[in-house]
């Protein structure tokens, strides 16, 4: 009798628990809680992965990767552009809809989303969008964009991420402040449900212009303790999760049966940037010597083989423009030790940086403090909280600087944002060039409004060359965006990457089971 | 007794005023800049100078306190730097799930504590007083989030009788059991653990006195006498433990509400402390802090109850 009230008992408990399988996907983010949901606003991880299913923009990368070589069209079925680059016109599908009953879109839509992206006011990316003079529409379904000057990759401008994603005009007048809640967008999936601190429910699109989805509901739930994610994903109850940069987590979730790991690019690359306005390091023989004191393959081996690629360039492989044809300082303590002696340091130097607690950061600084320590190079380092971090590298307080990130992936972002000029911190138009870098800047301005690709992809090469010459900064290692899903979960593609790093969850994605 | 009451109250603003004064300051002081933390590492200056004048926050401080403190009184908490809704709405969504798990563990902690706590006094240094004492030691140095994920390893995954992640949204009396089952057992035990000693140390106080032994000696039955005569009187500690140990419960609760993937205030805090959401953390102080002053006050009535001499003046 006992048995049988035990067993009701665990039988009432657990109904409901079972969460509708084949038809349903349930996704795993690392997160509390959704943030803002609009796609000219979203900036974190989390909500450009949610965003990146319900969205298009006018053209697209290739699903499943993630340079701006494989680009393909999206809204836009065909398009045209000026010699001089500065005009192109854009010839848009006729059967784009827009998610619940808001129409269909028509060039009217592209041009307010654009000029959306462009405005200060309610877009966190009008930065990008500077170089546009004019976004028309000159015809029902013909958008033309007008240009005051040449820029590195209009089109990668206009795939789905960030400003890129096309918003409908209709959808946002209607719900104001509401669409950050509610965002409506043109792409497989829609949103339906918003449960704070829970989840948020997409449903398939029926009208999707490339057919609807095969899954049927999306719920993209915010677990974010790493244990707790792993544990539901070991359970079952949840098929695709968001992984730890860690390769012991790939070894561990990679025991679980029946579990795919996906290791995709953008990866964050590592870079240590030295402080060229401050001594020692004003001296680049001590900046070489710093160097060659950084045994990049043990540092590849201590952050894991699975995850993580050697950079020798300050561009990131992969991106649009990288060349690995830059000069490169092999490990070498002998040469370290020598170069220290000629520029007046024969006992070594002391060298000082503040850096994060974040854990993933922190192991990395120490490895490298571990390899200078050989080479008589004493690197000192302040441990301050994550925002504080951020608060005081940007007031150039650090002399060594270590910075883990992922851009659009054209060179060109990298490039402005950490080694041009205009972007030196402490500026008022500064970004995140913590070197005090300026030995490139004809190049990459240059670069940025050539019309000829060829004479693009050579002046971004020798950008990269010149700033390794100097050693603005040292490339350590690429960490990859990871993930894990259930083998019974076909993407329909295969996926080597994702610019808004989250799997590519298509019309075409479905289960096997 | 009104005017006990009205006196705490008088003094229960008091401390309103005082922890949102500090608070206001002190997450101003914190480093990091709320603007930063909303618009990414790529932002421009331009972009975020324009955000920090859109918050109010490149107001001077003394105006911003103002702004602030005449908001609150009249009940408009500011809305979210984040993620742009109103602060109230925010916390009143997930209130109720975090008061639900704290007050299910507390009357789980009591359920469990006081028998233990009057079981181990009466069998003193026997050894259900031994195996009571040693348990309710490792209920205490237990970290919540590590029981919490053995709870998780041995009923969701070994033995598959709860899910990992709770639904958050049953409806039904078997859903919301389920959904409360774990987390409630997390932080119940460790509240158990504390009742458990400080009932066990009043109850010995009170075993030793004489109308104790007056009550034996008239032949009272051993029942009446423990129930009836001893726990009565042994009781006044433990509610003022269990009104101290409120606020550690809620400090737990936060750790169980990750963990358990649970909505509440929990990993609300988290997310505004991560993102310098400075508005939604000072609201989140009220709530604290109300919450602190209400308990107190709920503990000193209940004094009156179990003890009909202590008179409130």
């Amino acid at each position: 009798m006992k048995r049988t009230i035990g067993t009701t008992l665990i039988s009432l408990l657990m109904a409901g628990s079972a969460l509708a399988a084949g038809e349903t996907l349930n996704i795993g983010m690392g997160s509390a809680d959704a943030g803002k949901l609009d796609p000219h606003v979203a900036t974190s991880t989390p909500d450009k992965g949610l965003l990146h299913w319900m969205f298009n923009g006018l053209v697209r990368i290739k699903p499943g990767e993630a340079s701006p070589a494989n680009i393909e069209p999206d809204i836009a079925e065909s398009w045209t552009a000026s010699e001089d680059g500065l005009t192109w016109t854009f010839k848009l599908r006729e059967d784009v809809e827009c998610h619940g009953d808001y129409g269909p879109l028509d060039a009217e839509d592209v041009v307010y989303s654009l000029n959306r992206s462009a405005n200060a006011d309610v877009s966190a990316f009008a930065k990008d969008y500077t170089a546009f003079d004019s976004v028309e529409a000159t015809g029902d379904y013909e958008v033309t964009i007008k240009l005051k000057n040449p820029v590195p990759s209009l089109l990668g401008m206009l795939v789905p991420y960030h400003g890129g994603n096309i918003v409908c005009k209709d959808a946002v007048e209607a719900l104001g402040a509401d669409f950050e809640r509610t965002p409506i967008g043109t792409g497989p999936f829609m949103f339906d449900e918003y449960q704070p601190q829970q989840y948020v429910k997409l449903v398939a699109n029926p009208e999707y212009f490339r057919g609807e989805p095969k899954i049927k509901e999306i719920y993209y739930r915010y677990i974010p303790s790493d244990a707790s994610r792993d544990l539901a994903f070991q359970s079952g109850e949840i098929d695709m999760i968001y992984g730890k940069q860690d390769q012991t987590w790939v070894e561990r979730i990679s025991k679980i049966p029946g579990t795919k790991v996906a290791v995709m690019k953008p990866g964050e690359m590592s870079v240590i940037h030295l402080n060229m306005t401050m001594p020692p390091l004003d001296d680049v023989r001590v900046r070489r010597a710093v160097a060659h004191a950084v045994n990049r393959d043990a540092m590849v081996q201590f952050k894991g083989p699975d995850v993580t690629l050697a950079a020798v360039s300050p561009v990131p492989e992969g991106y649009l423009g990288f060349t690995d044809d830059v000069p490169t300082y092999e490990y070498s303590i002998e040469k370290a030790k020598a170069l220290l002696a000629e520029a007046g340091h024969p006992d070594g130097v002391t060298i000082k940086a503040i850096h994060t607690t974040l854990p993933g950061m922190i192991t990395t600084m120490e490895a490298i403090q571990a390899l200078l320590r050989e080479a008589d190079i004493n690197l000192e380092i302040e441990t301050v909280e994550h925002a504080t971090f951020h608060e005081q590298i940007r007031k150039d307080l650090s002399q060594v600087t270590h910075y883990s990130a992922a851009r659009f992936p054209v060179a060109d972002t990298y490039l402005t944002q950490f080694f041009h000029s205009d972007s030196i911190v402490g500026t008022p138009t500064a970004v995140t060039n913590f070197s005090h870098c300026a030995v490139a800047d004809d190049e990459i301005t240059g670069a940025r409004v050539a019309t000829d690709p060829e004479k693009q992809l050579e002046l971004w090469a020798e950008a990269q060359r010149k700033i390794m010459d100097e050693v603005c900064a040292i490339p350590i290692v690429q960490s990859l965006q990871l993930w894990a899903w259930k083998d019974t979960l076909d993407l329909g593609v295969e996926v080597n990457g994702s610019l808004n790093l989250s799997p590519p969850v298509t019309e075409a994605a479905h289960f096997t089971e | 007794m009104t005017a006990f009451v009205l006196k705490r109250l008088g003094f229960a603003v008091i401390t309103l005023f005082a922890v949102l004064t500090i608070v206001f300051f002190i997450v101003r002081i914190l480093p990091g800049d709320p603007a930063m933390a909303i618009l990414g590492d790529q932002a421009s200056q331009e972009a975020l100078v324009a955000l920090r004048a859109r918050l109010g926050l490149d107001q001077p401080l003394y105006v911003q306190y103002v702004q602030f403190l005449g908001g609150v009184i009249v009940g408009d908490w500011g809305v979210s730097m984040v993620s742009g809704r109103p602060v109230i709405q925010e916390i009143l969504k997930v209130l109720p799930a975090t008061l639900e798990l704290t007050i299910v563990s507390l009357i789980l902690g009591a359920v469990v504590g006081v028998p233990l706590g009057v079981w181990s006094a009466v069998r003193r240094n026997k050894l259900p007083d031994y195996i009571t004492r040693m348990a309710s030691l490792l209920g205490l140095s237990f970290p919540a989030f590590v029981s919490a994920v053995l709870l998780l390893l041995v009923f969701a995954i070994q033995l598959r009788w709860f899910p990992v992640i709770s639904s958050g949204q049953g409806t039904t009396l078997g859903e919301r059991l389920r959904d409360l089952a774990l987390p409630a057992i997390n932080l119940g035990l460790i509240m158990a653990a504390y009742i458990t000693r400080v009932a066990r140390s009043a109850m010995l106080e009170v075993l030793n006195q004489d109308y104790v032994r007056t009550a034996y000696a008239k032949g009272l039955a051993f029942a009446t006498i423990i129930w009836r005569h001893c726990l009565r009187n042994a009781m006044i500690p433990v509610v003022t433990v269990v009104g101290l140990y409120l606020g550690i419960l809620i400090g737990n609760s936060v750790l169980t509400e990750i963990v358990f993937n649970r909505p509440g205030l929990g990993k609300l805090i988290i997310g505004a402390l991560n993102q310098r959401d400075y508005t939604m953390l000072q609201g989140m102080m009220v709530i604290y802090t109300l919450i602190v002053v209400l308990v107190n006050l709920l503990t000193d009535l209940t004094y009156g109850l179990i003890d009909p001499r202590i008179k409130y003046s």
